[in-house]
């Protein structure tokens, strides 16, 4: 593995002195913990209670602005440290031994943080190896969450791909992460004009969520009114804001069919549609196919015949299956194998899963 | 995805006027647009919703059947009036996509969708005419097994991935489109053009415009058609070759004919030659192998995809002779 300071003349960054050689195991395992993560990763290192409970909207942006730029947060403070994802469920922790504010400054050279108290907090770059590519002491007028999501935003703005000649995505987004950052570090080092009044309005430096509109979603019988921006889809609606996290998210873009649920009575793949353009209608997701306690007759089924192994595809699968039966179309086993087809099942349950089905339209149970 | 705003659209007149700019998508079934979007190939910062201003309607009369460009891929392949009249639209629509995608999926977005050439869809990979024009192309240096044989230019190799656009263009449908100077109709064989040098340009419709209708006109072929489809797994993928046919037979003689290709050209690609070599003939086995090999003519193969002349060959074959005795 490299150590940063040999990728230096790839990395670029914005406070002195950034370098440090850390050779030590406690680096070693950072870095791979950080590999674990996968993903480049804009890691926070914040005095105790700077992070505290960010707003809903702006955490909503932060995770809409991650998901654009499939990176990860790293948040690190003396009360609380933790990975957050945006596809994946729970914040993952990070391994308490290298979570120490202390220990993060020393490892990425960090220094003279802790005692600058203008200086609340620190954002870094690390790219999914580990390494540092770009760093920033922000004084944040706006504070931490808004100068995150301005910055995110920023780097998604001009995450202009194809006019970059870099080897992949992950490093276009790394460079106009980097370029964000730098503008961000610009923004607080510029000197305040005049202090805020007290008893003013805030300053308008809160970035704009202005594109967050009230979407009204009917959901297994319930109304939701949600402020979402437009894209976010049905599926991630579903899963985020509503916490029905049964309807699975495996590929976003179609292919899959583990994000299917039923709207308007039709089968159709949550991920490809816009939370905003399935309003109104009648949803149902797998939450909402069972009466209470009492499994719905495929629900059963799919246990009766044993028709999964790992789960993952399941929930997708049973709501496609209940679009299969009311369509009404699909009267033998081949029929049933053609018409499920765009629910894919990496563990290969389908023969089972076709004798699930099978059995609940041979059994005549109204479903 | 990046972020955008989204309009409802409440009249056609606005669609048109609010979808001109270059940064505004229109927005039907969603499933090519919110794809591309998620892959940051489109990058709108609006998006204008037709559902609130087009027909999704299916209707049968003296003109023969409207489509209106809502329509759902599901509603029209299983309509009975399609079933009876056109089989190989049906047939077309239902060898495409899944269930879930084909109730979402719209007639006119059908038509629009873009290709699935690896390269255009990876926004990272630098070299692609398509997504930017002038950059190159990265799939001549590349693999392109799904890549197309017919209508090619050095610019670009990208193969149309309909399979209703092939059905329709042998059925000789016509796309009715509104823009801000009126209405008009287009040929469905005149809609997509040709890479050439500007290969970023798909169709003939100008920013803004919109597809109101498709309209398929009564053929004496209609009964007499079908579509075969040839791809990597039995179900749920993209054509590799397929054709849509159909006859006209008088006697044992075909009086006339239509055959259309998917996967193998950069848009739907009518086999004229095929068409003129079936005309006239017996309605043989012989016949149809003749006139099959003519399909390809004029191909530009690579080492990749070389494999697709036999295979159309074959396929305009088999889809002929299914055809043919269709009762
Ligand atoms: C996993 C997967 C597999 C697929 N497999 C197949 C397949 O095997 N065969 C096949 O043929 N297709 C296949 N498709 C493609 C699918 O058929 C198309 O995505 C769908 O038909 C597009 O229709 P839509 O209404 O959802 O389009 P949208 O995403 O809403 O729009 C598509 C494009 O057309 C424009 N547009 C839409 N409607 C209009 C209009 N009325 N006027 C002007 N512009 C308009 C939009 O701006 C957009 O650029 C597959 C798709 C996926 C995701
Ligand atoms: S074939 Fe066309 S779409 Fe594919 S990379 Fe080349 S220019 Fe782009
Ligand atoms: S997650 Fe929607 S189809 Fe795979
Ligand atoms: S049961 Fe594991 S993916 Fe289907």
């Amino acid at each position: 593995m490299d150590l940063p300071h040999q990728r230096a003349g790839y990395a670029f960054c914005l406070a002195p002195a950034m370098f440090h050689v850390q050779t030590d195991a406690l680096a070693a395992a950072w870095r791979a913990w950080l590999c674990g993560v996968g993903a480049p990763a804009v890691l926070i290192v914040a005095a105790d209670g700077e992070w505290g409970t960010p707003d809903r909207r702006l955490l909503d942006g932060i995770r809409g602005e991650l998901r654009a730029l499939g990176a990860a947060l790293v948040v690190v403070t003396e009360g609380r440290s933790f990975c957050f994802r945006p596809d994946v469920d729970r914040d993952e922790p990070v391994p308490e031994r290298l979570a120490t504010g202390a220990g993060m400054r020393a490892l990425h050279g960090l220094y003279g943080v802790e005692a600058a108290a203008q200086v609340p907090f620190t954002l870094t770059l690390l790219d999914e190896h580990g390494a540092v590519r770009a760093q920033t002491s922000a004084r944040a007028e706006g504070g931490l969450h808004a100068t995150l999501l301005a910055t995110l935003r920023s780097a998604v703005e001009n995450t202009r791909a194809d006019e970059r000649v870099l080897f992949s995505r992950r490093e276009v987004v790394l460079s106009s992460l980097t370029a964000a950052l730098a503008l961000s570090f610009a923004a607080s080092c510029r000197p305040h004009a005049k202090p805020p009044s007290p008893g003013a309005p805030p300053a308008a430096s809160t970035p704009s969520t202005a594109r967050e509109i009230l979407v009204t979603l009917v959901v297994n019988g319930e109304t939701h009114q949600l402020e979402l921006e437009p894209r976010v889809s049905l599926l991630d609606a579903l899963r985020e804001r509503l916490a029905l996290t049964g309807t699975k998210k495996g590929c976003d873009h179609g292919q899959c069919g583990a994000c299917t649920v039923l709207l308007d009575a039709r089968r159709v793949n949550a991920c490809l549609i816009l939370a905003v353009m399935a309003q109104n209608k009648p949803i149902t997701t797998i939450e909402g196919l069972s009466h209470g306690e009492n499994l719905h007759p495929l629900q059963a089924a799919f246990v009766k015949e044993d028709a999964l192994q790992c789960g993952y595809c399941t929930p997708g699968q049973i709501m496609s299956a209940a679009g299969l039966l009311r369509e009404k179309r699909a009267h033998t086993d081949d029929e049933v194998r053609e018409l499920m087809s765009g629910n894919i099942c990496r563990c290969g349950a389908y023969v089972n899963i076709v004798r699930a089905i099978r059995s609940v339209q041979e059994s005549g149970v109204p479903t | 995805m990046k972020s955008f705003d989204y309009l409802p659209a409440q009249k056609l007149e606005e669609a048109v006027a609010r979808g001109e700019p270059r940064t505004s998508r229109f927005i039907a079934g969603g499933t090519l647009l919110v794809d591309l979007m998620r892959l940051d190939v489109e990058r709108p910062d609006l998006v204008v919703d037709l559902n609130g201003v087009l027909s999704s309607d299916i209707a049968w009369n003296e003109a023969g059947l409207t489509l209106g460009a809502l329509a759902r891929n599901t509603d029209v392949a299983y309509d009975d009036t399609v079933r009876r009249e056109f089989p190989v639209l049906s047939e077309a629509i239902l060898a495409g996509a899944s269930p879930q995608i084909r109730n979402l999926a719209t007639t006119g977005g059908n038509l629009l969708q873009r290709t699935r050439c690896a390269y255009f869809r990876d926004a990272a990979v630098p070299a692609c005419n398509k997504r930017k024009p002038g950059s190159g192309c990265a799939a001549l240096e590349g693999y392109t097994r799904m890549h197309a044989i017919l209508g090619v230019s050095e610019r670009c190799i990208a193969a149309h991935p309909s399979d209703m656009a092939v059905a329709l263009l042998a059925l000789d449908a016509a796309v009715h489109t509104r823009r801000a100077t009126g209405e008009r109709q287009i040929p469905l064989g005149d809609l997509h053009t040709l890479p050439g040098t500007t290969p970023e340009l798909e169709t003939v419709l100008e920013p803004g415009e919109v597809i109101t209708r498709v309209v398929v006109p009564r053929s004496p072929r209609g009964r007499r058609s079908t579509y075969l489809k040839v791809r990597d797994r039995a179900s749920f993928a993209f054509a590799l070759s397929s054709a849509a046919v159909a006859l006209e037979l008088e006697q044992g003689t075909i009086r006339s004919a239509r055959v259309a290709l998917g996967g193998v050209g950069v848009k739907p690609w009518r086999a004229a030659a095929t068409e003129a070599a079936l005309v006239g003939r017996p309605a043989t086995s012989e016949t149809y192998r003749a006139a099959a090999k003519l399909a390809t003519s004029g191909a530009k193969t690579t080492p990749d995809n070389a494999f697709k002349v036999p295979l159309t060959e074959r396929v305009v074959a088999r889809a002929l002779e299914r055809a043919g005795a269709l009762a």
